[in-house]
């Protein structure tokens, strides 16, 4: 099979591409596959997924985990872009300071972060508690109650990813060219006009990418509820993540966690898929629509 | 355009309370693992120690009763990161990305092979902790360093070829051109050419991809269950068997060991600052 | 030696036609250059003898040997880029050396040679500087030197002078004349500046939209272009075009438009005919009064030693070159008389150029 050089001279240069591809996605998908379509007795059946529709704790994981989604995704967003704005207005001499500053979180590991959050939420001793009581106010079980852990949870998320978007962010906003402020300005717009105007459709691309970025974090979440909560408490901060894992290594039941992942994994799939209609792929690989 | 100095003191407030927010948990984290013994659990709390004990750091918590390990006590954990996370990252990103992504971007030019890329470094590690128990299990390598580095590089090898793609583009089609006229075969012109043009996206590769293994916790909590030299547990869990297995921890210890295995990070974060703004902003930077 | 050969090239980007049929004969040790406008083809043509993109249909020939299926590496060719494309992190000594490493010459071997030709571009002291430490011109001497180091038997150049401001590219121009002169390597050059292309060329192919117009010599080109295109897109300011009928009037014949008539004398046509006349600048001058046509000067543009004027004969406007100084101002009649042995006829609307008179082939 006389193959065109080009495609040759690519396969070879692909290689270990293509054989990690088959080990280490390929493979473990078709057994993900196996297990999931499989009961604990070895019988090949749709039984795990029939579990699946009658699961409590299923369902409160999926509310938690969408509520945990969007609201560390929102947060994030916001303070990284608010941020980078705030930066960006700001013309003193701390400009360096600052940005040095807001770099930190990126350079703590997650679970260490987990532990920073579970010393600074913790009740009795933690400071945070401390300053509401200080204001005359009860005390918050931050970690114990109900309504509070997820809240925490996405908070700390938040201190954890959004420097990601503000530096993405904020680099994007220093490729407008000044040209156009300036335009803007002999055009009689005001400040907040030209932030519209301007400012926004110009970063749009940018954006879009922090987002995308943004969110694939925020899917892989699972250390800072292992970390601080362990799904606790209750089930109030159990997401798929973690609920998936629970399942196959606490309650070692390897087929409806299988067929978990696979939920997930579908769950990913989807939102990708939207997320990629709107990201120019072919434009940052250089590709265009066929051959040349 | 001038300001009114409302507005800039508005800005400057707010931005100060930034980083409060982002500065203190960090603060607190630093001033606990300072303090004596008996001042963690203390209230109301400690702000601003007026002494500082560095034994947190060195010996046994005196608060302590289960559990025995301090900042120093982390070492062999921190020998099985710095192995596994060092491994992965260079078979992940010179044996596999480099070459992967090159291809794609002047050989293999299909637009959803890298949709497929990119999809791949989006799932998150939960989807396959099942298949890759077993499969590691199956070939024995649990508990040990090979078997971690190679579950690791099922995510840093996306990871790393979609940001290579994106500085493959960046090299001059004529600049290769010249070498394919001056003799040279494409291995080489990739080699000698196009791999040294790209010198900072392989280095932000290298970083964030060595940063991410280190930080990992989900598959090396499956994977192993001992640390150097009898298995290879990695840092992430010396620090959670601080936090899960006692409720009434080691505060100062946990504390001081956090700050204490969170330096190699800062070390190359700051020493790498700038190729890491560039990696990451790339291909949506410039447009 | 070796010569080009090029046998109806054809080369298609999907549904686009590119190039057409290109025939082409480059004997050895010439200076040939491809002109023409910007999607013209020039430059795929260029890289398609380079072997850097595939033919669709037709062959090329390099020093008798087919070489269609053959990489760049194997056809023994050259090629200095707009841009240079000089190795970055690469030296201006490792940039030259590199092809012959590649060939595994020994090093001492390399290093004669480098030598050897930095010297013939007078870039010896440049060698330890990477391409970012040098000027535009003498990164422009690299390339050349990392072209000639491996003794080509085709140098193919793709405007490499574009990027040079005014004066260098005067000097550059001088110097690679002289160069090619010396080495005697034939020379494939892609320009669109027509006076680039008769400044340089030994001979010249004007291509348009992906064919061949005509393949002469520059004097031939300006002296008898082969059609309209040719006609205007040589010389500067290009030559007046103007349409209208040719006619026979007794027994001479004579052009006729709304605006003008004029004499062609005993032109050798079949009969009355669409026509675009062709007259260059400075074969039309101003008369005294009496002879020639009504017009009004409508543009003065001085250039020193010559200058151009353009009139307007009712709606058609002609450009003439007069020398020295010239008392006029735009708005003020003159009379207008052509060279009638110089005017060329071309047919409208192929544009071909007719064989009027015995010295028109």
């Amino acid at each position: 099979m006389r193959l065109s050089k080009t495609l040759r001279v690519g396969l070879v240069l692909a290689l270990p591409i293509i054989v990690y591809f088959a080990i280490f996605f390929i493979y473990p998908l078709a057994l993900l596959f196996k297990e999931a379509f499989t009961t604990p007795t070895g019988v090949l059946a749709l039984t795990n997924f029939q579990k699946m529709l009658t699961d409590p704790v299923l369902l409160t994981t999926l509310q938690n985990t969408f509520y945990y989604f969007a609201g560390s995704l929102g947060l994030e967003f916001a303070v990284g872009f608010g941020v980078a704005v705030l930066l960006y207005n700001y013309i003193g001499r701390f400009r360096t300071l600052f940005r040095t500053v807001i770099f930190v979180p990126l350079m703590v590991s997650p679970v260490v972060i987990g532990l920073m959050w579970v010393l600074l939420l913790d009740s009795q001793y933690g400071p945070i508690d401390y300053f509401i009581r200080l204001l005359g106010l009860q005390p918050l079980n931050f970690l114990g109650s109900l309504s509070l852990a997820l809240p925490s949870i996405i908070v700390a998320n938040a201190w954890e990813y959004s420097p990601f978007v503000f530096l993405i962010i904020y680099a994007g906003l220093q490729t407008v060219p000044q040209q156009l402020y300036e335009a803007a300005a002999v055009d009689g717009m005001s400040r907040l006009q030209a932030f519209r105007y301007v400012t926004l459709p110009s970063i749009r691309g940018v954006m879009l990418v922090a987002f995308l970025l943004d969110a694939i974090g925020v899917l892989k979440g699972f250390d800072l509820i292992y970390v601080i909560t362990s799904g606790g408490p209750g089930y109030s901060t159990y997401i798929l993540s973690f609920y998936a894992y629970k399942v196959a290594f606490v309650y070692f039941q390897t087929n409806y966690a299988a067929a978990l992942s696979l939920l997930f994994l579908a769950i990913i799939a989807t939102f990708v898929t939207i997320v990629l209609k709107f990201t120019p792929v072919e434009e940052y690989l250089g590709l265009r629509r066929g051959k040349e | 355009m001038k300001k009114p100095s409302a507005m800039a003191v508005t800005v400057l407030v707010l931005l100060a309370l930034v980083c409060l927010f982002y500065l203190f948990p960090v603060y607190w984290t630093l001033v606990t693992s300072f303090k004596f013994g008996n001042e963690i659990f203390t209230y109301p709390p400690v702000i601003f120690p007026l002494r500082i004990d560095l034994a947190n750091f060195f010996q046994p918590s005196t608060t302590a009763h289960a559990t025995n390990q301090t900042a120093i006590g982390s070492i062999p954990w921190l020998i099985d990161s710095t192995v596994v996370a060092i491994s992965a990252t260079l078979v992940s990103t010179f044996l596999i990305a480099a070459p992967a992504a090159y291809s794609l971007v002047r050989y293999i030019r299909n637009i959803w092979l890298g949709r497929l890329i990119l999809f791949m470094t989006m799932i998150p590690e939960v989807v396959f902790i099942v298949p890759f128990f077993l499969i590691v299990a199956e070939v024995n390598l649990l508990n040990s360093w090979w078997g971690l580095a190679l579950v690791y590089v099922s995510f840093a090898a996306p990871f790393a070829t979609w940001l290579m793609m994106g500085f493959f583009n960046e090299v001059p089609k004529s600049v290769e051109e010249a070498a394919e006229i001056d003799g040279l075969t494409p291995y080489q012109i990739f080699y000698r050419i196009s791999l040294r043009l790209v010198t900072p996206g392989l280095i932000a590769a290298l970083i964030l991809c060595f940063i991410s293994c280190w930080n990992e916790l989900l598959y090396a909590l499956i994977l192993t269950y001992s640390p150097y030299p009898t298995g290879a547990e990695t840092v992430p869990l010396f620090i959670t068997s601080f936090l899960i297995t006692d409720k009434s921890f080691a505060w100062g210890g946990l504390a001081a060991a956090g700050i204490f295995t969170m330096l190699p990070t800062i070390i190359m974060g700051i020493f790498a600052q700038r190729y890491l703004a560039r990696g990451l902003t790339l291909g949506a930077v410039k447009g | 030696m070796s010569e080009v050969v090029v046998e109806n090239l054809t080369k298609k980007f999907g549904n686009n036609t590119v190039l057409d049929g290109i025939d082409l004969k480059i004997v050895a040790r010439e200076y040939f250059v491809l002109l023409g406008p910007s999607g013209s083809g020039k430059t795929t043509l260029l890289r398609l003898i380079a072997g850097l993109e595939d033919i669709t249909s037709g062959s090329i020939f390099i020093g008798g040997k087919k070489v269609n299926d053959l990489s760049p590496r194997e056809r023994n060719i050259a090629m200095v880029f707009q841009n240079y494309a000089l190795y970055p992190h690469y030296n201006v000594y490792d940039n030259i050396a590199l092809p012959l490493r590649v060939r595994h010459m020994s090093p001492a071997s390399v290093r004669e040679k480098v030598r050897e030709v930095a010297e013939t571009l007078h870039i010896q002291d440049l060698l330890e500087k990477k391409p970012k430490q040098i000027s535009g011109g003498q990164q422009q001497r690299v390339a050349l030197a990392r072209a000639l180091v491996r003794d080509p038997s085709v140098f193919l150049l793709d405007e490499p002078l574009s990027n040079l401001d005014a004066k260098l590219r005067v000097e550059a121009r001088a110097f690679l004349k002289r160069l090619q002169k010396e080495l005697g390597i034939t020379t494939i050059f892609v320009t669109h500046d027509q006076a680039e292309a008769t400044t340089m060329a030994t001979k010249i192919a004007v291509l348009n939209k992906g064919t061949i117009t005509q393949v002469d010599d520059p004097y031939r080109l300006y002296t008898m272009p082969n059609d309209v295109f040719t006609a205007g897109f040589i010389g500067s300011p290009g030559m007046n075009l103007v349409r209208g009928t040719a006619k026979k009037i007794g027994t001479e014949w004579q052009f006729k438009n709304d605006d003008m008539v004029v004499d062609l004398g005993g032109v050798n046509l079949d009969g009355e005919c669409q026509v675009v006349m062709g007259i260059r600048p400075e074969h039309v001058s101003l008369a005294k009064d009496g002879e020639g046509l009504d017009c009004t000067v409508s543009n003065i543009e001085p250039l020193g030693s010559i200058t151009f004027v353009t009139v307007n004969v009712g709606k058609t406007s002609v450009v003439i070159q007069l020398s020295g100084k010239i008392d006029l101002e735009a708005g003020s009649p003159a009379r207008l008389v052509f060279d009638k042995d110089s005017i060329l006829l071309f047919g409208d609307p192929d544009g071909k150029r007719l064989r009027t008179g015995p010295d028109q082939v």
